[in-house]
């Protein structure tokens, strides 16, 4: 049995059948009572959040059987099964094999089908069979017997009802609904009105699906369920095809793939990854999922079902004459799109980058490294003059001693190793970009760029941040500037190494 | 000790693997464009326009520094042909080698590898040939562990050439190239030199026998004169 804190004190959220058949214990009775009527209670505090948490993943599951699958409320799922129930052998075969596989998950459920989703609420909950069916058209029938609770009222909606002697959905029936909404304080009148036309079908009530359903999907059920990443692999080549089949005939490429193995114990795992251009080629997507790790998938006590997805799909033109083997990549634009997305499966998104040029002077600035795609990214102009191969960023500090204050550097040492610096060019004076404002420039200084070479031969570039016995601060007047402290006395850095 | 009268005068031809090992650490930046400037050879002998994928890992990144475009570009390399791969471990390294290799979308790898099994550069060898492609594995420092790589080289900085107007500023940078090993027993130690236009690293002029490559539309000096 579970517990609650509430407003109300502590109060039960979840019996077991002994607690509830044996004892006559009720969800939303206080905690005090319920040890009044049963002292050797077992109770333990629980835990709302994992239980949504445990439902959306039950609903993830659930798309074995539907892509449209809505949690409601805190302990059921609605599941939109329009025109499908003859794929698993009509109506009752369906609610059999979800009990079947809901049992075999460990999870007790009662399942009902009917026109409405209000109407299904209401048999599943309230009908006492743990399957029930409502026929086409006969949900006002088969709702009739039932409580005014099953229509999903406020609770005093419900108390209101009954006062009125009404207990049961049948009875709303012959009653003018005009007349019923306006009995009611505010709109409860209306929500009851509402509710019941939602249930009986008089108004549309659209489900919103936990995950909107992909347009391309590829579906395959086993008879046995696969424990194994190898088997796993083998089963996906024909889904692969089936999905570029789909694909293919509306012109499309997928850009997020996605693999869910169904578990036999409830649950889904799942396995996504983008492409860096979109692609229908099977080969290529099956080499992608198995860099991405298809044996990292946790299948637990086996996977009965698999389902691979193009959450995201982009247009790609067809081509003629398209070879079938991805090992013959004509292209080179695939090929390195086909290279990017492999590296990427395996390597993490953001491992492989080209370089962006800016359009700036500020050696930190002027490249970004930009997540790769196939075609080259175009950037802005070059500084025009050479630049170091290898660059810091930030800059490491460097001791420099220079012969006078700002004259270029005759020593200096870098990572604890002494240069000797036999031949100097420079300054290369660089000044911040005021344009961009201080505030997205920080304590940025006028720099002065060295290119110098040691007794070894080896080219570093250094500069000076700031200049002597000059302070570039912007000051309002005078005043301000000659109550200012000092700046800061210049220091020297190293930006990069030169070939 | 080579002898420098039999040395060789002409650069080995580029091979589909090859070693690019820094004679000292700080020396990456001369090993690195040397690799550059031998893929960028070897993708001109067969007029291919692929990229050129750099595989380095965070470690050379934070001790060597990060590849820059510009810098690139003043080898001769346009930015745009630099796709950059960062893996995290060595084994990732050289999956992430091999795969560039085999793909048939890169004109050449060059790949900073600590110490890779002998194993691996066979692996890297084929994967070269197969993609029609140039290996280059950069090694911060020479190593006499087996390689499957063709030419072994040994690459450290030299001191710059004469500036043409200012005797106090670097030069033309050099580099100076060691082949330490390779297939046919050749060794030889060169003395390369950055081209002031097209920013490649070359034979150096005065060190080789023959001069200057001939440059279309360059100017015979004696005419000048």
């Amino acid at each position: 049995m579970l517990v609650d804190r509430t407003g109300r004190g502590v109060v039960l959220h979840a019996v077991d059948p002994v607690a509830r058949d044996g004892f006559g214990l009720r969800i939303g009775q206080t905690h005090a009572d319920a040890r009044a009527i049963a002292p050797d209670l077992v109770s333990a505090p629980a835990e709302p959040e994992e239980e949504l948490r445990v439902l959306a993943g039950l609903a993830q599951w659930f798309e074995r059987f539907s892509p449209l699958v809505m949690v409601d409320g805190r302990d059921g799922l609605l599941i939109d099964m329009t025109g499908g129930a003859h794929l698993f052998g009509g109506e009752e075969a369906l609610l059999a094999e979800m009990l079947k596989r809901l049992d075999g998950a460990g999870i007790p459920a009662r399942v009902a089908i009917a026109d409405t989703p209000g109407a299904a609420f209401a048999l599943a909950r309230w009908s006492g069979q743990d399957a029930a069916i409502a026929p086409p058209g006969g949900a006002k029938a088969v709702l009739a017997p039932l409580p005014v609770e099953a229509l999903r009222l406020e609770p005093d909606a419900v108390r209101l009802l009954a006062r009125f002697g009404l207990q049961r959905i049948g009875d709303l029936y012959p009653l003018p609904r005009s007349g019923l909404a306006r009995r009611f304080r505010s709109n409860q009148g209306l929500a009851l009105v509402r509710r019941l036309d939602q249930a009986l079908g008089a108004e549309a009530e659209p489900l919103k699906p936990e995950r909107p359903p992909a347009d391309y999907r590829a579906w395959q059920v086993f008879f046995e369920p696969m424990t194994e990443a190898d088997t796993v692999m083998l089963a996906l080549p024909p889904l692969a095809e089936a999905l570029c089949v789909q694909l293919e005939q509306d012109g499309q490429g997928a850009r997020i793939l996605a693999l869910d193995a169904f578990r036999t114990d409830g649950r889904v795992v799942r396995l996504t990854c983008g492409l860096s251009a979109p692609s229908r080629t099977p080969g290529h997507l099956l080499r992608l999922l198995k860099e991405k790790g298809v044996e990292n998938l946790d299948l637990g006590f086996g996977a009965d079902a698999l389902m691979l997805t193009a959450i995201t799909a982009e247009p790609l033109a067809g081509r003629q004459g398209e070879l079938a083997g991805d090992a013959k990549l004509s292209d080179p634009g695939e090929a390195l799109a086909g290279l990017i997305d492999r590296l990427q499966a395996k390597l993490g998104v953001g491992a492989v980058r080209r370089p962006l040029a800016v359009e700036s002077h500020i050696p930190e600035r002027s490249e970004r490294w930009i997540p790769a795609g196939p075609d080259a990214p175009a950037g802005g102009g070059g500084p025009g003059r050479p630049r170091p191969l290898l660059m810091f960023n930030p800059p490491e500090p460097v001791e420099v001693i220079a012969e006078l204050p700002d004259s270029a550097p005759s020593r200096f040492t870098w990572r604890r190793a002494a240069h000797r610096v036999t031949k100097a060019q420079g300054p290369e004076r660089l000044s911040p970009e005021w344009w961009r404002g201080p505030a997205t420039q920080g304590p940025w200084r006028i720099r002065d760029y060295y290119a110098v070479e040691d007794s070894e031969g080896r080219r570093f570039w250094l500069f000076r941040d700031g200049l002597y016995d000059r302070d570039e601060r912007p000051f309002q007047n005078m005043a301000e500037a000659e109550t200012a402290e000092p700046p800061p006395m210049p220091r020297w850095w190293l930006q990069g190494v030169f070939s | 000790m080579i002898n420098p009268l039999s040395a060789p005068v002409v650069l080995p031809l580029p091979a589909p693997f090859e070693e690019s090992a820094a004679v000292h650490p700080q020396d990456m930046p001369a090993a690195l464009a040397f690799a550059i400037a031998r893929s960028l050879e070897a993708a001109e002998k067969r007029a291919d326009l692929r990229p050129l994928v750099f595989v380095v890992s965070p470690t050379f990144q934070n001790e060597r520094g990060r590849l820059s475009g510009w810098g690139a570009q003043g080898l001769g390399l346009a930015p745009e042909r630099i796709v950059m791969v960062k893996a995290r471990k060595e084994i990732d390294a050289i999956w992430a080698f091999e795969e560039a290799l085999k793909s048939g979308a890169a004109a050449a790898v060059i790949g900073s590898l600590e110490a890779p099994a002998f194993v691996a550069t066979r692996r890297l060898d084929f994967a070269a040939r197969a993609g029609k492609a140039s290996a280059i594995v950069l090694r911060p420092r020479p190593s006499p562990d087996l390689s499957a790589a063709r030419l072994r080289w040994r690459v450290g900085s030299a001191p710059s050439a004469e500036h043409p107007f200012d005797a106090r500023a670097p030069g033309p940078a050099r580099l100076i190239a060691e082949l330490a090993r390779s297939r046919d027993g050749q060794r030889g130690r060169f003395t390369l030199e950055q081209d002031h236009e097209t920013g490649r690293f070359r034979l150096a002029a005065g060190l080789a026998d023959h001069g200057l490559a001939p440059q279309p539309g360059a100017i015979p000096l004696a005419k000048v004169a």
